[in-house]
């Protein structure tokens, strides 16, 4: 005991003494923080810039239709600035091929974004023409179509008879729709935020998977072709030195973990803020998913024997191995079974209740990633989680009972890479 | 208290078809110093590992300072030198060598303690640079031979086991290794070491053992071997060199075995029962000068080459010595 202690001691500080653990553990949150936030500020950022507002509407309809397409145009968090709002020329049918002439040559320029034609067409079939640089944004052209279609809307209403106020405030309606998820127990938080931590999760587990799983891998390597495993078995069990290393580095994996998991939820708590010091207003209010103490057990289970799975397969790997190379065409096998699991995240994500995701969720070798994506996103059953977790356990004392016989021989032999046969051989011999 | 640091009972391992060691029984007394002798792929570094509990005997009994091998805390007793040598590269001296030492059940403060007297002993301390704080890897091949060997003495074993000890080490590292097993047997450890030069083992040993295809060939002390295998071998040295006729001499099967012809200096075997007194006779009748002719006890490398011969060394076993 004293002694696989002292192994998982090396294996924690070597590793978190490294420079790149610091700097991986410190920047990791900057760097997922700001590819979350990222893209919605600068989405925000250039529709204040005002790429939109910066048409011009050419109205040959004599119905003011332009103007109002104008106010629609205006996002509604810069309905104040009165800047943004696009120019209107109102001009008759006969000026339109002279003005589409001169404003053409402007987007040429690039004075003009582009430019939006309306005319009689417009009022009777809904016909309109746009031409500018921006056509190619599938957001953009949408958000014009959405302001025309409002604009014709609300002056069809007048026409029929209803005044302007009321007419405004008929078709300036907009729908808000919260989804709330519901369990057995009841109303249970945001169905979009429980969907948004069960894929954070089952993010985590994978990355961590692949990178400690790895490390062990390297680890193992470095330990055999620096021949140090052999002073090091001279004082402990090949069984010792492997249990110590999956311990270790899961530790450090935990670590790391722990740190994120403090800074996330220091961000979440802080978010208001920080939106509004990036100058976003108006976050949409997710509450977030009343995660049982049950359900964060199982979690913590799945990550623990997840991760015990493919580290002790990656650790036979790297007792197999001797040069980089080899290890990369080696871990192939492992890493797929990843890949296999990772794959299938979104299908499951969209439709968590599906038979692909009851499915995957109970394959012990995706089950880490899956099922706690699935428990988070829906409500599965106690049983089930408790029948998946115990064959995850078997499967997880096979892959070390197995791997540990490879380690063990492994270790001491150098020169070519065993085939499949050997290894089966090994696996008896010991 | 036994008189044995390490006794072994017909061990045998094979590997897959192959043979490693077959039936072998061995006795090291303690405070001995004992030569593992064989060529390569003969099964030494097998029968170390077996002994160091790496990997399982398919048969037979270990057992040192009279308990079983497996029992807790005896392995701790043991310092090893593996014969492929090396180091995590990236850890610094002194953590790599408080890890070995706790791995051994050393305390931590009292493997820091003889962390620097070993530094300071093998000059990798010195005032003006302290390597001990330095990365492996940043160290030259002989420093990185050195904190191996501190390696294996840090816990103060009472049974030292080097494997191939003098393989690539430079003269000086060589003579230093030299010094230490004999210091280690002045105070009472047992040092058991492989080897396939005959010279060290020859001036080093007290007993020795050598094996061939994982069996043994002849075991004893250094003296009792060398009697066993004595009184047949005549040294002869010349003034000028020997022709034809002096070549003659030698091939007359009736007085001569063998032969290792260097030129002026020749270590004859005489044939079982032939008379040397003869033999110096029709090598002065050739004409030739004599310096100087004996009758001495066959060196290690003789015996060995006798004992084992070219048939022992299996072609292409190497690796697993």
């Amino acid at each position: 005991m004293g002694k696989l202690w002292v192994v998982i001691k090396r294996e924690y500080l070597e590793r978190v003494r490294s420079k790149w653990f610091v700097i991986v553990t410190l920047f990791g949150p900057l760097f997922f923080g700001t590819i979350m936030v990222l893209p919605g500020y600068l989405s925000v950022r250039g529709m204040r810039e005002a790429r939109v507002s910066n048409v011009r509407i050419i109205d040959a309809t004599g119905t003011g239709l332009g103007v109002r397409i104008a106010q629609r145009l205006v996002p509604p968090q810069l309905q104040a600035s009165s800047s943004a709002i696009a120019t209107v020329d109102v001009v008759t049918p006969a000026e339109v091929p002279t003005t589409e002439a001169e404003l053409l040559d402007a987007v040429i320029k690039r004075d003009l974004v582009g430019y939006l034609t309306v005319d009689s067409a417009t009022i009777s079939t809904g016909r309109a023409r746009y031409a500018g640089r921006n056509a190619g944004s599938v957001g953009e052209t949408e958000a014009i179509e959405a302001a025309v279609r409002a604009a014709l809307l609300s002056s069809r209403i007048e026409a029929a008879g209803i005044d302007e106020q009321t007419a405004e405030s008929l078709t300036r309606l907009r729908v808000n729709l919260t989804a709330e998820r519901v369990t057995d127990t009841g109303k249970g938080g945001s169905g979009l935020a429980g969907a948004i931590f069960g894929f954070g999760v089952a993010f985590l587990l994978y990355i961590s998977i692949i990178f400690y799983g790895q490390a062990i891998l390297r680890g193992v390597m470095e330990e055999k072709t620096t021949r140090v495993a052999e002073v090091i078995m001279s004082s402990v069990s090949a069984d010792v030195l492997l249990a110590g290393k999956v311990i270790g580095v899961g530790a450090v994996g935990l670590t790391q973990q722990l740190v994120w998991l403090a800074s996330g939820i220091g961000f979440w708590t802080q978010r208001g803020r920080i939106f509004s010091a990036m100058g976003i207003q108006g976050m949409p209010a997710i509450s977030f998913p009343s995660i049982e103490p049950m359900v964060l057990v199982a979690l913590v289970l799945f990550f623990l024997l997840g991760y015990t799975f493919y580290a002790s397969l990656f650790a036979a790997v790297g007792a197999m191995v001797g040069s980089q190379e080899e290890a990369q065409q080696a871990a192939q096998p492992v890493i797929m079974l990843l890949v296999f699991s990772i794959i299938f995240v979104q299908p499951v994500m969209t439709n968590p209740t599906g038979r692909l995701a009851e499915v995957m969720s109970w394959l012990p070798f995706s089950a880490p990633i899956i099922m706690p994506m699935r428990m988070t996103a829906t409500q599965v059953s106690g049983w089930e989680i408790s029948a998946v977790l115990l064959g995850l356990l078997l499967a997880c004392a096979a892959a070390i009972w197995v791997s540990a016989r490879i380690y063990r021989i492994g270790l001491l032999m150098y020169g070519k890479r065993p085939s499949l046969k050997e290894l089966v051989k090994w696996v008896r011999a010991s | 208290m036994t008189e044995l640091a390490l006794e072994i009972q017909g061990i045998a391992k094979s590997f897959d078809k192959h043979v490693a060691v077959r039936e072998l029984s061995l006795a090291v007394p303690r405070g001995a110093v004992y030569g593992l002798l064989g060529p390569n792929g003969a099964g030494k570094t097998t029968t170390i590992r077996m002994i160091l509990d790496i990997i399982e005997p398919d048969s037979g009994s270990i057992t040192l300072f009279g308990r079983s091998h497996k029992e807790g805390g005896v392995l701790d007793r043991l310092g090893y030198l593996p014969e492929e040598r090396g180091l995590y590269k990236k850890m610094a001296v002194r953590d790599v060598l408080r890890f070995l030492a706790e791995l051994k059940g050393v305390k931590r403060r009292v493997a820091d303690s003889r962390i620097d007297e070993w530094l300071d002993r093998l000059s990798l301390r010195t005032p003006e640079k302290d390597w001990g704080t330095a990365k492996i890897d940043e160290l030259s091949r002989g420093m990185q031979q050195k904190v191996q060997f501190i390696a294996t003495l840090l816990h103060d074993p009472d049974l030292v086991i080097l494997d191939e000890p003098f393989s690539g080490l430079d003269p000086i590292n060589a003579q230093a290794l030299k010094d230490t097993v004999v210091e280690l047997k002045r105070s009472g450890k047992t040092v058991i070491f492989s080897t396939h030069l005959m010279d060290n083992a020859e001036r080093l040993c007290d007993s020795v053992c050598i094996i061939a295809r994982g069996e043994k060939v002849l075991d004893g002390t250094v003296a009792e071997v060398k009697a066993e295998n004595a009184g047949r071998t005549v040294v002869l040295a010349l003034d000028g060199s020997g022709g034809d006729a002096l070549a003659a001499v030698f091939r007359d099967r009736a007085l001569v075995e063998r032969v290792d012809d260097q030129s002026r200096f020749f270590e004859i075997e005489m044939q079982e029962g032939a008379d040397p007194q003869l033999l110096l006779k029709r090598v002065m009748e050739t004409g030739v000068r004599v310096q100087r002719f004996e009758r001495v006890q066959p060196s290690l490398h003789q015996i060995f080459l006798e004992r084992v011969g070219a048939k022992g060394v299996e072609a292409g076993m190497t690796g697993h010595g």
